[in-house]
């Protein structure tokens, strides 16, 4: 047994026991543990903002290189912050629009392209029992989701196969994420036993 | 029926004290389960392998942060490794503030021990590893690296103008990029499959959390992506591969976690069973 | 021999920067005493040139074919305009087999629509020094003599190829698929829409979950506990957040008219604002614009987990009747819905994040499943319009599954029956796709 002797794996161990402590009751190690994360993540995310956006995209682009067209998506995002003044907040939606309207200009045709491509691998490659199930999954789950007509006789039936085939979905993804979970605190627990006790290797 | 009642009122605390017990015993007294390779995992594998010529380009994305780490930095690491006995160019591309954290990370842990196990092929960061300046902008940030990856992000994480850098040499857009796989557990994945795969042919791997990695099947079953590591026992898998063909002396981070993983799904198994025939014992007895 | 001596002087500066021990890209290794290393061996025409297709302009595409023995040499690609040349490409690997010579940000007139270029490869098995790239591109070399010795390795020269000149293209064919699709997806909703405008009326089915708003509502009411409605971690671009915040608006309604209490804790401070003026004008909607409290609307924070502690305290504390969880949700989604379980709520969630349904269905009493969520909104203010585009959309998934059956018939008949003309259509359906 090879206890850490640096900091801030101690650190890091006795903060990660604080979270843990919840788990047997709300107390003062665990409220401290989570305000602090709340804190540094947000001091973090803003000190990376300032460094990687105002100074690389802003800053140098106007007073070093004199790129003065960087004035006109600067203004816009300062609109943003007119929404914190009521008799200016209108003028928050002329970023919005834009940043609204681009991001759709952008994404629908990709959207088409990737709708495309899941309904081209829908398509059996081969004859199989497996590619039998997709397609079959896939047209119930479509019909169950039809909003404009009655689920009842056929399309009723066939709305049933696809509720079940997405609960089976659903068992899948609630399985797939108890085994995440479980990676999490393995991972954890590896820090506590490796990095900060030195118990194993 | 003082049992179905004793498993109806347990506290949920002695739960979490069996799960703990179940996760730390393997760590201590390994077992050593045998792990079957999964066809998604040897996809990116034999890519990597095969398909990438030496000196080629390998994009890896870490758009997570330390809440997803414990299952996607071994990923990382695994592939890093692997480039590095490829003799592939590395970068590290990241959409989050703390994916940088990330990336150097990993940078700096596999290339410490990269070269204390082979000092006869060192690695160089800038030359053959680097990691991109974050940019904000996720879709926009993605969209324009097909057009020029140079000008996108001018300079790497340590403040290198990218010109200067040995690693970025013939390297402007997704058409010089051999294959990325991106590493995340959000969303940020299917803004890569829509861009970089769908407008500009990426060539494209996932490695994700076991939670998103059910979503992901999709696009593998589409060809969108060719292969999957999902979740720790993705990375695991990986690790073994490697060590397959390696010698490599590191610590197999996701490989030691398997054990308590198999023990952990067991214990899961048992309850779920337990939990349903109490209740249904108990739905029966009301019923009466 | 002036051109000779020009040779000589690059070698000696050549020696001369190997003595220093210079850093370059891929420092070249000495060549062995048995190596040539003065001759120039000519490749012939190797390069293909092309317009880059389907492009602004201002691209070239240069791809070779060579001897898999030269695969691991390294190539040089020089352009020559006239007289001036320029280097395209240098230290490049010649098993990547294409490189594409394209205008930049730095460099935007660097290939000029309607200009003839030529090009020429130089093949080298080392890196080619700063010397030779700058001899290459001289005004008064002309690379068709093709005679590079340096007296430190062999030079392979092709011919050079040209001209080839760069157009922009006015559309793209590769993307005619979305183009065709976008026209009549666009078409079908605007032909709804009028529909739904012309007083058509377009029927809705109806959602498992929405039923029990009422009575949600009224429990609460009873027990005197308020009414908890959670929006989640989304912005107010998300969509589930707008879908969320529209079912909120007709549960406040609702909450108003049983005279109860609504408490809505936000992640983001913007979607607070907007969450207030959804459940002001509710209340004004419903008669009660007296019982409205801006403060019920509250900012928790913008941490994910400190989010959902802070909702759990809420929870713990206040005890609602009912909790509503509908919008955008991550990781904390499950934390929710057990506290929200533990305390004895009824609860009716929904989002899109297929992750997240599966502990919303084990946990809540009724959920959303993806669309579902968007219908939801629809359904409570049967709106024509929102109408029309439900409709559509479900027009659109008719034509999927069309698409799928066919896709299905055809691999059949082409793929399982092994019938060529059938095999020939599933293939091209598959490419149009």
């Amino acid at each position: 047994m090879a206890i850490s002797t640096n900091i801030w794996i101690w650190i890091a161990a006795l903060l990660t026991l604080a979270i843990y402590s919840f788990l047997y009751k709300d107390n003062p190690f665990y409220k401290f543990a989570e305000y602090l994360l709340v804190g540094i993540s947000i001091g973090y995310g803003v000190s990376i903002y300032w460094h990687n956006t105002i100074i690389t995209k802003v800053y140098n682009p106007l007073v070093h290189e004199k790129d003065f067209l960087v004035i006109i998506p600067l203004i816009l995002g300062l609109l943003m912050f007119s929404r914190f003044f009521k008799s200016y907040s209108h003028l928050s939606r002329m970023p919005i629009a834009f940043i609204v309207g681009a991001g759709t200009g952008l994404s629908i045709p990709s959207s088409f392209e990737f709708l495309f491509k899941q309904v081209q691998g829908t398509m059996p490659a081969s004859l199989d029992v497996g590619n039998l199930i997709i397609i079959v999954g896939v047209i119930t789950t479509l019909v169950y989701f039809f909003f404009s007509m009655e689920h009842k006789g056929f399309v009723g039936k066939v709305s049933r196969i696809g509720i079940t085939f997405i609960m089976i979905a659903f068992g899948a993804a609630f399985g797939y994420t108890i085994m995440a979970r479980i990676s999490l605190l393995i991972g954890r627990i590896q820090f506590l036993l490796s990095d900060w006790l030195g118990i194993i290797k | 029926m003082k049992f179905v009642n004793f498993i109806n009122k347990l506290d949920k605390r002695w739960i979490y004290l069996l799960i703990a017990l179940v996760v730390i015993i393997p760590f201590v007294f390994p077992v050593g389960c045998p792990m079957k390779i999964t066809p998604p995992v040897q996809s990116i594998y034999n890519y990597i392998e095969d398909s990438i010529p030496e000196n080629g380009v390998l994009l890896l994305g870490v758009d997570y942060d330390p809440s997803t780490m414990a299952e996607l930095h071994p990923m990382a690491k695994a592939l890093t490794y692997h480039a590095f006995y490829n003799n592939v160019r590395v970068l590290f591309v990241t959409m989050f503030p703390q994916g940088s954290g990330m990336g150097q990370d990993i940078i700096n842990r596999t290339l410490e021990h990269w070269n204390s196990i082979n000092p006869d092929m060192p690695k160089e960061l800038g030359k053959d590893i680097t990691l991109l300046a974050y940019v904000p902008g996720f879709s926009a940030v993605i969209l324009k690296m097909g057009e020029n990856i140079p000008a996108t992000f001018n300079e790497d994480a340590y403040g290198n103008k990218l010109d200067n850098l040995s690693v970025m040499e013939g390297i402007k857009t997704y058409d010089d990029i051999d294959y990325m796989v991106e590493f995340s557990g959000s969303s940020v994945v299917l803004s890569w499959l829509i861009y970089a795969n769908g407008r500009y042919n990426l060539k494209m791997g996932i490695g994700t959390t076991a939670v998103s990695a059910a979503e992901y099947y999709n696009y593998l079953q589409s060809g969108q992506a060719n292969g999957l590591l999902g979740g720790l026992k993705g990375a695991a898998e990986y690790e073994k591969l490697l060590t397959n063909k390696h010698d490599f002396s590191g610590r197999n981070d996701a490989s030691v976690g398997m054990d308590a993983q198999s023990a952990a799904h067991i214990l899961f198994i048992l309850l779920i069973i337990l939990g349903n025939i109490t209740f249904f014992i108990k739905k029966h007895q009301e019923g009466k | 021999m002036k051109k000779n001596l020009v040779l000589l002087l690059i070698s000696l500066l050549f020696i001369m920067l190997n003595a220093f021990g210079q850093d370059r890209a891929a420092e070249p290794m000495l060549p062995d005493s048995n190596a040539i290393t003065s001759e120039t061996v000519y490749l012939g025409n190797i390069l293909i040139l092309s317009d880059i297709p389907n492009d602004g302009g201002g691209g070239i595409e240069i791809d070779w074919e060579l001897n898999d023995s030269l695969n691991n040499y390294y190539i040089t690609i020089v352009r020559r305009e006239g007289r001036t040349k320029k280097i395209v490409a240098s230290d490049l690997l010649a098993s990547s087999k294409q490189v594409r010579d394209v205008n930049s940000d730095e460099d935007m007139s660097n290939v000029k629509d309607g200009t003839e270029y030529f090009y020429t490869a130089i093949l080298s098995k080392y890196a080619v020094s700063q010397q030779i790239l700058d001899y290459l591109v001289c005004d008064s070399i002309d690379l068709n003599t093709r005679t590079i010795a340096d007296g430190y390795q062999v030079y392979l020269i092709s011919d050079e190829s040209g001209p080839v000149k760069a157009k922009a293209s006015w559309f793209n064919p590769e993307r005619l698929t979305v183009f065709v699709s976008a026209i009549i997806i666009s078409f079908i909703f605007l032909l709804y829409l009028q529909f739904a405008r012309n007083g058509k009326k377009l029927y809705i089915r109806k959602i498992n979950g929405l039923d029990a708003v009422e009575e949600a509502v009224g429990r609460s009411t009873e027990m005197g506990k308020p009414i908890m409605y959670i929006l989640g971690i989304g912005y107010v671009t998300d969509i589930p957040t707008i879908a969320g915040l529209t079912i909120l608006g007709r549960v406040a309604k609702k909450v108003a008219e049983y005279k109860t209490k609504i408490l809505v804790p936000s992640y983001d401070p913007v979607v607070m604002t907007t969450a207030q003026e959804v459940v002001k004008e509710a209340f004004t909607e419903a008669g009660r614009p007296d019982i409205y409290n801006k403060n019920d609307i509250m900012y928790i924070t913008q941490d994910q987990f400190g989010y959902a502690a802070g909702v759990d305290g809420m929870m713990i504390r206040e005890k609602p009747g009912a909790v509503f969880l509908q919008g955008l949700f991550f990781a904390e989604s499950l934390i929710l819905a057990e506290t929200g379980h533990s305390i004895g709520a009824i609860q009716i969630a929904g989002t899109t994040e297929t992750a997240q349904l599966p502990f919303f269905v084990a946990a809540c009493d009724y959920t959303l499943i993806g669309e579902e969520m968007m219908a939801a909104s629809v359904y409570l203010q049967k709106d024509p319009l929102m109408l029309g585009s439900i409709a559509a959309e479900d027009i659109m998934k008719v034509i999927i599954i069309i698409i799928i059956i066919i896709g299905f018939i055809l691999g059949i008949l082409g793929i399982g029956l092994h019938i060529e003309f059938f095999n020939k259509i599933f293939n091209l359906l598959i490419e149009i796709l």
